[in-house]
This record gives structure tokens, C-alpha cells and sequence, in this order.
């Protein structure tokens, strides 16, 4: 087995401590697969080779025509030996091998400034490669997957689905067995966490955990799968991946409508849209014949991108910006590639070429867009195309405005009549007219004749003149005179703000707008070098004959059936959600620089049925928490902690912290505040006093936060505010919503600890936690078991109510001393405190609370 | 932000070998370098290897102008358009270069001579604008370069381009890369902090991104962490209301054993780590409170950063926690000042903003260098881009502006391995090109990051199948301007 450490060793240098690693490294790979101990394998050129090849060789000696030295290539066979750089089952006489091996730093390969290093067991393999004949292969994920057999396995008893088998036959090579089941009140913890992100009640809890029914295990998944809140909690990590955040990113940060697009997701995930639709949908609904308003709205994915609208933004750079954003998100979404690289040269490692690149993005390019957003209100900007999408609401209030405008034309009308009436007497009247009535001069001309010398056209403009200059320059001064207009005007302008600020527009694609596209010498817009029309990349499978050549086409051609990446690609973020990482560890990269997947068959089989049974989300994510394989416990034996510390051979389930979207809501619905209600707009929930104005630009306008009151305080995470400037502060380790993340890291730090200690919304939480344990019972020992189970699932063992019992009478006598101090603690939230509780036993058990939803255990999917 | 890595990590080890695990080194080479615990705080020093060579700076203060200070009007004097006043810039000078959307529209771009005076400085005779007094008085301490260039002309991209090395939004930052290559010097206080302050007098001027202090593709734990003026220094500090230090006490000593015993049962060593940073965020709750008061500070240190350093927010008091962060062993401290984008009214504007950091930026100097940490802290001072040799809008003597202009700027460094007393680079009489020792962002990156002991082409990130580093793949170490 190919472990994930070569790349590391590459950066490192220099000092010995790392030379103990790389020897340890190197020791490692001569027992090929040391973890397990089980005999070496034959080389295998994608497991073995091409991961040395491609870190070390390829930048200057790959596909990229503009650094290739020596005019030499190693990435395809037949050129290498064509230059002798390789001669098959002569590693001896082989260029390859002599340049690597040298030591005169003028021929050495990689050359030393280059701050590559082969080992020596590296150049060990790379000679043995050459003595078996130099075998090449294409890269394995840009080949169509097939079904794999399933393994022979010896406990077939164990295996429950074809997972199974899969894992199983790896860890009976690898002399390892797979755990135990884990119990039942962490079975539906877990689940709870993975597929609708809110805990269960401790009903919930019981009914599971006494169903003797021997599917009950499966009804629970399907319970959970129907649930409306799946939707929410699968919405979390496609709303990363398509950088989806409420306002622009920029100076002006101007808020957006894309929630709109949010919410199609959350319905699309619920109702189980199959991806191969939610993919059309996404990258091109706009195009589909006869379009609904769902589908012209899902295309709203590639409009999710930042905006900018400073005052000095040239507005076709900032649009080129915007084209280069939707090839990188929808190449890293759909193809599990990076492209930017392209965009300015030949791919360094995987066979896209910079034509590629500009060939794919002429299907991007035909949005009538400018580049910059629109002002509507001083809070919302959009940028065309977009779509309307009135409310009731919206409606209802417009028609209110109407009727009432309607309802003052008539007298606004006659005011203003006779106001021109009375002024045009006074022109007329005032025998000499002079300038001082600010006429323009033409009008006064005609107006210096005599009527009887004035021409019939003379008498029309005239009129005309003079009705513009009543309407422009008198009427504005009359309507603080005259109130019926004054009120006519004030409700217009008030229809127009209305209009501006509160009329939904979400935005949308479009290929309304010809344009040409070309290749951008090193991806500078004001350099095209050579016009392209849409082609897909040439490594790839071509485009079906028949397939319009446009945003359709193209997403049409990444769900066929011969596609190599695509089911790949989204099989694997979906094992990474139940695992915490994939099969591919660079679940952002399938290129040839990515990890050689340990499970690669395992991959395959599930992108083949995933793609073969109508690509629907649930069936894949059934079958992966039914398996045996997910069903283990988490537990870590010190086997398995030194043998396998990331789980990459799964002989156990994964154990990592919660989101912290998904934090939040756990206590939220913990300690039953939570509001349940699914869509709509954003809201604003607790967040620390000025954590806007700090950093905008106020003088454009009003930056202040504007809180949310009563139930919009306790809406599930995906429903907060999120501002591209400046994110909420109490959700860490969170994407930042600025480009496309298929990935993010889990880390540990102080500043997380401060957050779910400290910050209100988990201090209420604690607090209202309390009040259902005291209401629940007057026991003590009944209120700490309830409060427990509501955040933990399972009931707290002896020892643990032991320490609860002791940290609470400590609290006890602290709060008993203080009531002004339990008064303060109790005092966080804009909930209703039960005053009936006594104030130093909820403050005594608020505290406990809080601890409890602070355990490892409660911030952890186990 | 992870602390006590390396303890963390050879606990760990011990933990193995006493347990009699017999693990072969290959295995513990292996959990040793696995991302999962590397994001657990594996490298206590950042990545092995790290510093590459003995580093001259341990840590940097970065006094960032934000919005395009004028070097024209401040350190880059420019006779000759003073004595070609409202001509217009020549086609042979501005050779094509593109300019912004606010003056593509206007039919002229005439040559605006600064209305302020520039003298001699220190003994190496620097001329520095009369805006800046007490910085031309320190002139034999820092070096001033006047050829730096960007590729940006519009605040967002240039200063996320000085900030992370790119214009796109969603590499790292320059204090998140010190952070992930060399790791941390300080146990209670994080690695990478954010000071913002706001003009005495001036507006708030361009907006801010967190972005800019982001930790990109690296673990979010080296982003920079925001200190704030008002209310908690750092987000979510304060214990709530009710809960004293000694109750807080009482509940982690309680939480811990809990955790303890769950870390028996699950074998997780996450959940010690998990425990520490619980301690870490306790022991933050004492050490940034006593970072924040000044109150020990005498008089003579005081006056040193001018009459603003007891309001909390002014960029004369985050100077001073600036140089107490320094002393505590913070690795990088950025702090923004904003409002410097005079497209208009600049020379009512710029002498505001030159007097809310004159004074300061000099004292801060000054101090580190009584205190003889300037010669391992490194300090630099200046914006994102200059501004241009030409009105926007109708030159005037008296009253103008001036817009964007990324072709050619100046700034300042001083400490940490920078020659000083010394002036390097030069532009055209126009102040238009750079016509001598060009120094792109990428080079100034590169030559930040060699004072701290490291190649900039060597600290690289693999993400999305490629080495990322600070500088892509440009940069040049400017050697000239080193001590």
C-alpha cells in the first residue's frame, strides 16, 4: 500500500530529524505495505510510479509545452524511450536512471535548486520499473469505472452489503478484523448527526433502543432519510462547494438574493432530485426546454460567485474573474480537477491544455452580464440576468401602494394642472418676459413674438417648452406647497424603494448575450492570442455528437454513463461526509498528483451502482450507513491507533467533531429552543456587538447587525446571515464561502473552546437545558440523567452522574452565596426563564449544562 | 492555532513506547506525518526543517496604510510636476497602462504637483514629506524603498495580492504562512493577530475583508485572530456574566475528568488535545486581559506614540499593544489603518491621516529599539498601492486628488535584518515608472519571509494537486536592502 507520506518527505529538508523520517519513510515502502505487514505486491504504475514521476519529473518534463526542457517528455512512454530516457528492462543504460543516480549537480535529476528529492528507495523503484519493461497506465480516474468483483472473504458472516466485502477482504490481508457493532444509543447519535444534524429526544432514543423488530436499525435510517431536516443538514457541504453565501464579498458587500437558490437545494436534496438532474439543473436549467422557475433558479449555482462593485472595478476584468470562478468551481465540483492552472499555461501535471480551458469556458461566457453588480437599494446589489420572484407579501404591499398612488393621481393631477395653469397666466400676463424665470432661450424667443407672428410650430414647442420647464424646474418647489402632490410623490418614491429593496431577484444564467471567446495569453483578459469555440477536454470522452455544444452539452456530457469522474467524484464526497474523509483523500483532486486510493475498487463499485441505479443520493447514502462498516463503534484500540490513526482501511467508524453549523444547532434543539422551521429568508442570530461595522465601509451604508428578536434567534444554522466580509463569528472552521471548498479541516483551538463557553447562544442553551431537566423531576439524579441524554443520547453511567453530582454541588454552594451572580448567569437570551425554579439550583445546573454540551462527546460524531 | 504541539506530539510518542506497543518506526513515522494529526498540532516548530537558515527577524509588525497612501505627497518627491503643473502626462510615459474606472472617462490626465514640502532626514539625508515629521527623524533607522510595484489597481484585489500573494481571494495569508512554516514562540497567546484601527478624524474609509487575515487552504487554525477595540479583545473572552474565574475553574476541572474518561474509552488522542486547548483558551482569558493594559506603561514610553495612545482603537494605541505583542513573542502582528484613499480633497485629508500615524509609527520604532527588539522584529509600513502623478479631476495647486496607481509606490521597513539608512529604488520624474531596482509584492514577500529564516520557494502547501506557496512561482530575495 502507497501511503500518503511521500509527498510530505518531499518538502521537508535539511535537518535530522527529518532525515529519521525519510529513513523511516523509505524503510516503510520497502515492506510495500509495512502497515499491515503482508508480503510486497508487483509494482503497479499508478500506485507506485506515477506519484513519483509526477511530483518529481513532470513540471518540466510532462505536458506542459512551455517549461518542457530538453524537449523532453516522461509522461508518455513513447516519447521517453524514443530519447533513451527510458530503454525497458535496461534500467542500466537507461538516461532516467543514470541522471537520477548521479552525483554532479549539473546532471542530477531533479536538479538540486529545484527543491525535488528523490529517495533512495524512490530510485530504487524507479529502477526496478525500468528492469519489469517500463510499464505505463492511464491514469486510473480518467478511465471509465466498472463494477469490480466483490471479494472472497472468510467471515462473510460479518459483511452485511457489498461495502463490506470490499473492506472486509482489506482487512483480512491486512490481518485486522473489523470492531464491533457500537451500541445502540450511539447508532442513533450518529445517525442523527450524519443525516439530519439535530439530536433525538430521549423517546426517540428509548423507542430505538428497545425495537426488537431486526429491522429496526433500517426503519430508523428511512425515518431519518424522510425527514425534512435532511435536506438541511445534506444542503451544509454542497453549500461550501458552491461558495453560496448572502451578500457579494466586496467593499460595497451588497446583499443578495441567492437564498433562494439555497432553499431549491435543501427541496432538491429532500426529495431526492437524482444527481445526474440536480447536476443539469445546476450548470444549465436555464437551457432546458420549456424551463421552470425551479430550474432557471438552480443555475443560480454558477452565479453564487463574489462580486465586486468598487467604484474603480473595470467591469469585463472583474466579469473574466467571475467566467474564471465558474470554470475552477464547476472543474473541482463535477471533475475533481483543478483548472486554474490552465488558465495561463498547459496543466503541469494532468493533460489539460490551456485551449482546453478557454474551450470549456466558451460555455460560460454567453451571460449578458457586465461584471458588476446593480444598485437597488444602499443594501441590496445584483447583477444581471436574474430573476423575479414577487411574494405574496411582495405583491399584496405593492398592490397596497398602487391603489393608494392610483388613489391621489386625480387630485395630484389637477393640483398640478391648475399650479401650470396659474404659472402660465403669470408668463403671459408679465407682457415683457425676462430671463429671470430662468426660461431656456429658444422658449423665450418665441415667447419675445407676438402671437399673431408666432408660426404654428413655433406655438407647439412653446408649449412644449414650457410644460418642460413647469414639470423640471417649478413643479419640484411646489410639492412642499401642495400636499396632494406632495403625498403622490412621497408614495411613488416609496413604490420605487419598496421595489428596490424588497422585490426577490435571484440570480440566474443565461446565454442571451453572443460573444466570442479565446484563449487569454496567461489568462489576461486584454491579451486573447486565438479564438475557440466549446469543445470538452480531449483526455476525456468526447461530447455526444448530438449534444448541443453549450452549458447543456456540457453538463449533460459530465453525467453520461461513459464519464470517468463525475460518479466518482461525488461517491466520494459522499463517503467523506460519513467518514470524515474519502476513499481519495483529495476529494478536491483526481488528477494524477492526487492519492492513490487504498479503496479504489470500493470507489468504483459505488460510483458504478450510483451511476447505474439512476444516481439517487439516498440509495448511495443508504447503503453506506447500513453497512456493517459504518455500523462498528468509533473506539480506537491501541492496535488500530498505531496501525491505522486516520482510518484509512475503516476497521472501525470514524470519530471527529461536529460541524459547527451543526454544533449550534445541537444545542439549540438540545435545550428545545430551537425553531424548526425550513427556508426563507436569512436571519441573525447572536453574534458580538459590532462584528460588522469594525471592518465596512459604513459611509455607503448602515452596517449595523440588525439582530433578529424572538424565534428568528433559534433558526438551524444554515438560516444565519452570512456575510462573504466578514463570516459569523461563532461558526469555525468553516468554509469562508469565497471559492469553491469541497474540504474543510477540522482543527482544535482555544478560540473554539472560548466560543461554545462563552457565547450567548450557548449559555441560553445551557440555561434552558436546566429548566427541562428541573421540570422534568425533582430528583436531582433524574434531572442530571435528562439533561444528559438530550445532549449525549445515552444515559451517563455511574461514574459519570458521580463527578455531575459533585460539579453541581459545588455550584450549588457557590450560587446559593451569590443570588446576584446567578441572577447575571441566568440572565443571557431572549428566552423565558421559568421563574417558579429557584435561582441558584438553575444556576447550579445551567452550569453543568454547559459543561455537558462543552464534553468531547457532545462536540463529537463518534 | 494549536499550542503545545511538540508536547503534544512526544507525549504521544512516550505514550506508545511506554505502553510497550513495540510499533516499528515506520508506523510511527507514519502517525507522526498524518495530516489528521498535523491538524492536531503535530509540528510544534511548523513543518520540519523550519526556519531553512539562521533568520534575522523572529517576528514581523506589519503598520499596513490601507486605501493608497500618496507617495508623492509623502515620500517620493517629484519637483518636475511642480514646475509642469497641468500638463498633460505624456503618452511616452504612461506607455498604455490602464487606468481605473473612475478617471476612464475624464478627458485629461493633468500632472498634479504636491502642495507639500519634503526636507532631508537623519544623517543618510532621506526626503521625507513635512506630513511626516518624527518618521523623517528616524530616517537613519529604516530603509525606504521606492519602487515597489503591483499588478492590482483596485483596493480588494491589491490588498489581498500584498496580503496572500494573489488577487483572488482564497490563498493564505502572509501571517498564516509564518504561522503554518515556522509555528508558534508563545503558549497563551495566538501566533497571528489583527490590530484595526480607526482615523482620529478622518472617515472609515475602504472596507476590511477577514479574508485578508484568512487562513486560505492551510488549516484554519493559523488564520489571524482579530483583536477588537471595544467590548472582548478577542471574541468570546469574557466569561459570562455570573460565572467567576473560579467557578469557570471548578467546571473545566470537572469537564476534564469527564473527558478523561471518555478519552479512555474511545483511545481518541484528539481528546487530549481537545483538553489543552480547553486550557490554553483559560489561560488566554488572563494573558490577553493583562496584554490590553497599559496601565504599567510610565509616562515616558507613553509619549513616545503621541496623545492618542490611551484611546482604545487609535492606531497610536494598537502600536503600543503592537510592541507589548511583540515582547510576549507574538510571530506576526498586523495592523491595518484605514482611510488613506484620497481620489479627492487629499491634501485636506492626507495631513489627518499623516498625523494619526506619524507620530506612533516612529515611536514604535524608537521603542523597540530602546528595548532591543528592533533587531529581531522586522517592521513595515505602507499600503497597497500609490497614487497617480496625475489629478482626477482638474488639477489644482491647493485642493486635489489623485487616483490608484499600482506601477509604483513607496514604503518603509525597519529591524529584523533590513539596512538602515538607506534609500533603494527610484522612479521616473513623474513618479509614474519605476526606472531603478524594480521590487514587485512577490520580491517584498520573498524578502519578509528570508528575514525569517525561510525560502520563500521551500514553505509551499500542496493543495488541489500542487505546491502552493506565498509568493506563486515569482519572487526575488532583495538582497541589496539587507543588513
Amino acid at each position: 500500500m502507497r501511503l500518503p507520506v511521500i509527498e510530505k518527505s518531499v518538502q521537508c529538508s535539511g535537518q535530522i530529524a527529518d532525515q529519521v523520517l525519510r529513513t523511516s519513510i523509505a524503510l516503510f515502502i520497502v515492506s510495500a505495505s509495512c502497515v499491515a505487514g503482508s508480503p510486497p505486491t508487483a509494482l503497479d504504475f499508478n500506485r507506485d510510479i506515477r506519484p513519483i514521476l509526477s511530483e518529481n519529473c513532470f513540471y518540466c518534463h510532462g505536458q506542459d509545452a512551455n517549461k518542457r526542457q530538453a524537449d523532453l517528455r516522461l509522461d508518455l512512454r513513447d516519447a521517453a524511450i524514443e530519447a533513451e530516457a527510458i530503454i525497458p528492462k535496461d534500467p542500466a543504460s537507461s538516461e532516467l536512471i543514470k541522471r537520477i543516480n548521479t552525483s554532479d549537480p549539473k546532471e542530477q535529476m531533479p536538479p538540486p535548486r529545484s527543491n525535488r528529492h528523490l529517495s533512495t528507495e524512490q530510485k530504487r523503484i524507479l529502477e526496478q520499473w525500468i528492469a519489469q519493461g517500463a510499464n505505463y497506465e492511464a491514469h486510473w480516474a480518467f478511465v471509465t469505472p466498472k463494477r469490480p468483483i466483490e471479494p472472497a472473504v472468510k467471515h462473510l458472516g460479518w459483511t452485511r452489503n457489498p461495502i463490506d466485502r470490499f473492506v472486509l477482504a482489506k482487512l483480512e490481508t491486512e490481518g485486522l478484523s473489523p470492531s464491533v457493532e457500537a451500541d445502540r444509543p450511539t447508532l442513533i447519535k450518529r445517525l442523527s448527526i450524519d443525516l439530519v444534524g439535530l439530536p433525538p429526544s430521549p423517546q426517540e432514543v428509548d423507542t430505538f433502543v428497545n425495537d426488537s423488530d431486526p429491522n429496526a436499525y433500517e426503519t430508523l435510517v428511512d425515518r431519518l432519510l424522510a425527514s425534512p431536516h435532511y435536506g438541511e443538514r445534506m444542503a451544509l457541504d454542497w453549500l461550501d462547494t458552491a461558495r453560496y453565501a448572502d451578500s457579494n464579498g466586496f467593499q460595497q458587500d451588497g446583499d443578495t438574493w441567492q437564498w433562494i437558490w439555497r432553499d431549491w437545494v435543501v427541496r432538491a436534496l429532500n426529495s431526492d432530485l437524482p444527481f445526474d438532474q440536480f447536476t443539469i439543473w445546476q450548470l444549465a436549467g436555464d437551457l432546458l426546454p420549456d424551463a421552470t422557475t425551479d430550474q432557471k433558479v438552480a443555475s443560480g449555482f454558477n452565479r453564487n460567485h463574489l462580486l465586486n462593485g468598487e467604484g474603480g472595478a473595470i467591469a469585463e476584468e472583474q466579469r473574466f474573474v467571475n467566467l474564471f470562478d465558474r470554470i475552477d468551481t464547476t472543474a473541482t465540483t463535477w471533475l475533481g480537477l483543478t483548472m486554474a492552472c490552465a488558465q495561463c499555461h498547459d496543466h503541469k501535471y494532468d493533460p489539460i491544455t490551456q485551449r482546453d480551458y478557454y474551450s470549456l469556458l466558451d460555455a460560460f461566457n454567453k451571460v449578458p452580464e457586465s461584471g458588476t453588480p446593480q444598485f437597488f437599494s444602499s443594501r441590496i446589489r445584483v447583477a444581471a440576468p436574474f430573476l423575479e420572484l414577487p411574494t405574496e407579501e411582495y405583491k399584496t404591499r405593492v398592490a397596497e401602494l398602487d391603489l393608494q398612488i392610483a388613489a391621489l393621481s386625480p387630485d395630484a393631477k389637477l393640483s398640478a394642472d391648475s399650479a401650470f395653469e396659474g404659472w402660465r397666466a403669470g408668463i403671459f400676463a408679465d407682457g415683457k418676459p425676462s430671463e429671470g424665470k430662468g426660461l431656456p432661450d429658444p422658449v423665450l424667443t418665441v415667447l419675445r413674438k407676438l402671437d399673431a407672428d408666432r408660426s404654428d410650430e413655433e406655438k407647439k414647442s412653446l408649449e412644449a417648452g414650457l410644460r418642460k420647464q413647469f414639470d423640471e424646474k417649478v413643479r419640484p418647489g411646489l410639492v412642499a406647497k401642495l400636499q396632494s402632490i406632495a403625498k403622490h410623490e412621497e408614495l411613488k418614491k416609496k413604490l420605487a424603494d419598496y421595489r428596490g429593496d424588497q422585490l426577490p431577484r435571484v440570480m440566474i444564467m443565461s446565454d442571451a448575450k453572443e460573444r466570442e471567446t479565446s484563449i487569454l495569453s496567461r489568462g489576461e483578459y486584454l491579451n486573447p492570442i486565438a479564438k475557440v469555440t466549446f469543445a470538452t477536454p480531449a483526455f476525456l470522452p468526447p461530447l455526444a455528437s448530438d449534444a448541443p455544444k453549450n452549458r447543456l452539452g456540457l453538463a449533460q456530457w459530465l453525467v453520461a454513463p461513459e464519464h470517468p469522474l463525475t460518479s466518482r467524484v461525488q461517491v466520494n464526497r459522499m463517503w467523506q461526509h460519513f467518514f470524515g474523509m474519502g476513499i481519495v483523500k483529495t476529494a478536491e483532486d483526481f488528477g494524477v498528483q492526487s492519492e492513490y486510493p487504498v479503496h479504489g475498487e470500493l470507489l468504483d463499485w459505488l460510483a458504478v451502482e450510483f451511476r447505474d441505479h439512476g444516481w439517487s443520493m439516498k440509495a448511495i447514502q443508504r447503503l453506506i450507513v447500513t453497512s456493517a462498516t459504518y455500523r462498528q463503534t468509533s473506539r480506537m484500540s491501541l492496535k488500530l491507533r498505531s496501525r491505522d490513526l486516520e482510518n484509512r482501511l475503516f476497521a472501525r467508524s470514524s470519530r471527529f467533531r461536529m460541524p459547527s453549523l451543526i454544533l449550534r444547532d445541537w444545542s439549540l434543539a438540545s435545550s428545545s429552543l430551537i425553531n424548526p422551521k425550513i427556508g426563507g429568508a436569512p436571519v441573525y442570530p447572536y453574534q458580538p456587538d459590532a462584528i460588522w461595522e469594525a471592518l465596512a465601509i459604513t459611509k455607503e451604508r448602515d452596517f449595523t447587525y440588525p439582530a433578529s428578536s424572538d424565534q428568528d434567534l433559534y433558526r438551524r444554522s444554515l438560516y444565519t446571515f452570512w456575510r462573504r466580509t466578514v463570516g459569523p463569528a461563532n461558526m469555525f472552521d468553516a468554509s469562508n464561502r469565497q471559492t469553491c471548498r469541497v474540504r474543510t479541516s477540522i482543527t482544535s483551538t482555544p478560540l473554539h473552546a472560548l466560543t461554545t463557553l462563552n457565547d450567548p447562544t450557548w449559555v441560553e442553551a445551557a440555561r434552558m437545558l436546566a429548566q427541562q431537566g428541573i421540570k422534568s423531576s425533582p430528583d436531582l439524579n433524574a434531572q442530571l440523567i435528562d439533561v444528559f441524554r438530550r445532549v449525549l443520547t445515552r444515559k451517563p453511567t455511574e461514574i459519570d452522574l458521580a463527578v455531575l453530582r459533585r460539579a453541581y454541588a459545588k455550584q450549588l454552594a457557590i450560587y446559593q452565596a451569590d443570588p446576584a451572580g446567578a441572577k447575571l448567569f441566568l440572565g443571557f437570551g431572549a428566552s423565558q426563564r421559568d421563574a417558579s425554579i429557584s435561582l441558584s439550583e438553575h444556576a447550579a445546573l445551567s452550569a453543568v449544562c454547559l459543561a455537558i454540551l462543552n464534553l468531547d462527546e457532545a462536540l463529537t460524531r463518534e | 492555532m494549536a499550542c503545545h504541539k511538540y508536547e503534544i506530539a512526544s507525549s504521544r510518542r512516550e505514550f506508545l513506547v511506554k505502553t510497550g506497543l513495540g510499533i516499528g518506526t515506520a508506523a510511527l513515522a507514519q502517525i507522526l506525518t498524518s495530516d489528521a494529526l498535523a491538524d492536531a498540532g503535530t509540528f510544534a516548530g511548523g513543518l520540519p526543517g523550519s526556519p531553512h537558515f539562521a533568520p534575522k527577524a523572529k517576528r514581523v509588525i506589519c503598520l499596513f496604510q490601507s486605501g493608497g497612501p500618496s507617495h508623492l505627497d509623502l515620500l517620493d518627491e517629484k519637483p518636475l510636476l511642480s514646475s509642469r503643473f497641468n500638463e498633460d502626462l505624456p503618452d511616452s510615459v504612461r506607455k498604455g497602462q490602464r487606468i481605473t474606472g473612475m478617471v476612464a472617462s475624464q478627458p485629461r490626465l493633468a500632472l498634479q504637483p504636491s502642495k507639500f514640502s519634503f526636507q532631508p532626514g537623519g544623517k543618510s539625508g532621506a526626503r521625507i514629506s513635512d506630513l511626516l515629521p518624527s518618521i523623517r527623524a528616524i530616517a537613519d533607522d529604516i530603509c525606504i524603498i521606492r519602487s515597489l510595484h503591483t499588478e492590482a489597481i483596485n483596493h480588494d484585489p491589491a490588498i489581498t495580492f500584498f496580503q496572500t500573494g494573489s488577487q483572488q481571494p482564497g490563498r493564505p495569508s502572509i501571517g498564516a504562512w509564518t504561522d503554518y512554516g515556522l509555528g508558534r514562540l508563545n503558549e497563551n497567546l495566538p501566533s497571528f493577530v489583527v490590530l484595526i484601527s480607526v482615523s482620529i478624524k478622518g472617515g472609515a474609509g475602504q472596507g476590511l475583508l477577514a479574508r485578508l487575515w484568512g487562513s486560505g487552504f492551510l488549516p484554519s487554525r493559523h488564520q489571524g485572530v482579530q483583536f477588537r477595540s471595544a467590548g472582548d479583545p478577542v471574541l468570546y473572552l469574557s466569561d459570562p456574566a455570573g460565572m467567576t474565574r473560579k467557578r469557570r475553574r471548578t467546571m473545566l476541572d470537572g469537564l476534564a475528568e469527564l473527558n478523561r474518561i471518555q478519552e479512555a474509552e474511545s483511545g481518541d488522542p484528539e481528546i487530549e488535545t481537545r483538553i489543552s486547548q480547553y486550557e490554553m483558551a483559560y489561560r488566554m482569558q488572563t494573558s490577553v486581559p493583562d496584554l490590553v493594559d497599559f496601565s504599567h506603561e510610565p509616562d515616558s514610553v507613553l509619549d513616545l506614540y503621541g496623545k492618542d495612545v490611551k484611546q482604545p482603537g487609535t492606531f497610536a494605541h494598537n502600536c503600543l499593544l503592537a510592541r507589548r505583542l511583540a515582547e510576549r513573542d507574538v510571530r506576526f502582528i498586523q495592523l491595518y489603518h484605514r482611510d488613506w484613499d484620497h481620489h479627492g480633497d487629499l491634501n485636506g485629508r492626507l495631513p489627518i491621516l499623516a498625523r494619526d500615524v506619524d507620530q506612533a509609527s516612529a515611536g514604535l520604532v524608537k521603542d523597540l529599539k530602546q528595548r532591543g527588539l528592533l533587531d529581531d522584529t522586522l517592521v513595515i509600513w505602507g499600503g497597497e498601492f500609490g497614487r497617480t502623478p496625475y489629478a482626477q479631476g482638474e488639477a489644482k495647486r491647493e485642493a486635489y486628488g489623485r487616483d490608484h496607481h499600482g506601477k509604483a509606490f513607496s514604503i518603509w521597513m525597519a529591524g529584523g535584518g533590513i539596512k538602515p539608512g538607506t534609500v533603494y529604488g527610484a522612479t521616473d520624474d513623474f513618479g509614474f515608472n519605476v526606472i531603478e531596482n524594480p521590487v514587485h509584492i512577490h520580491d517584498l514577500q520573498a524578502t519578509l519571509l528570508h528575514c525569517l529564516g525561510i525560502d520563500h520557494t521551500k514553505l509551499t502547501h500542496k493543495f488541489q494537486g500542487r505546491q502552493f506557496r506565498l509568493t506563486d512561482v515569482h519572487g526575488r530575495v532583495v538582497k541589496d536592502i539587507l543588513a
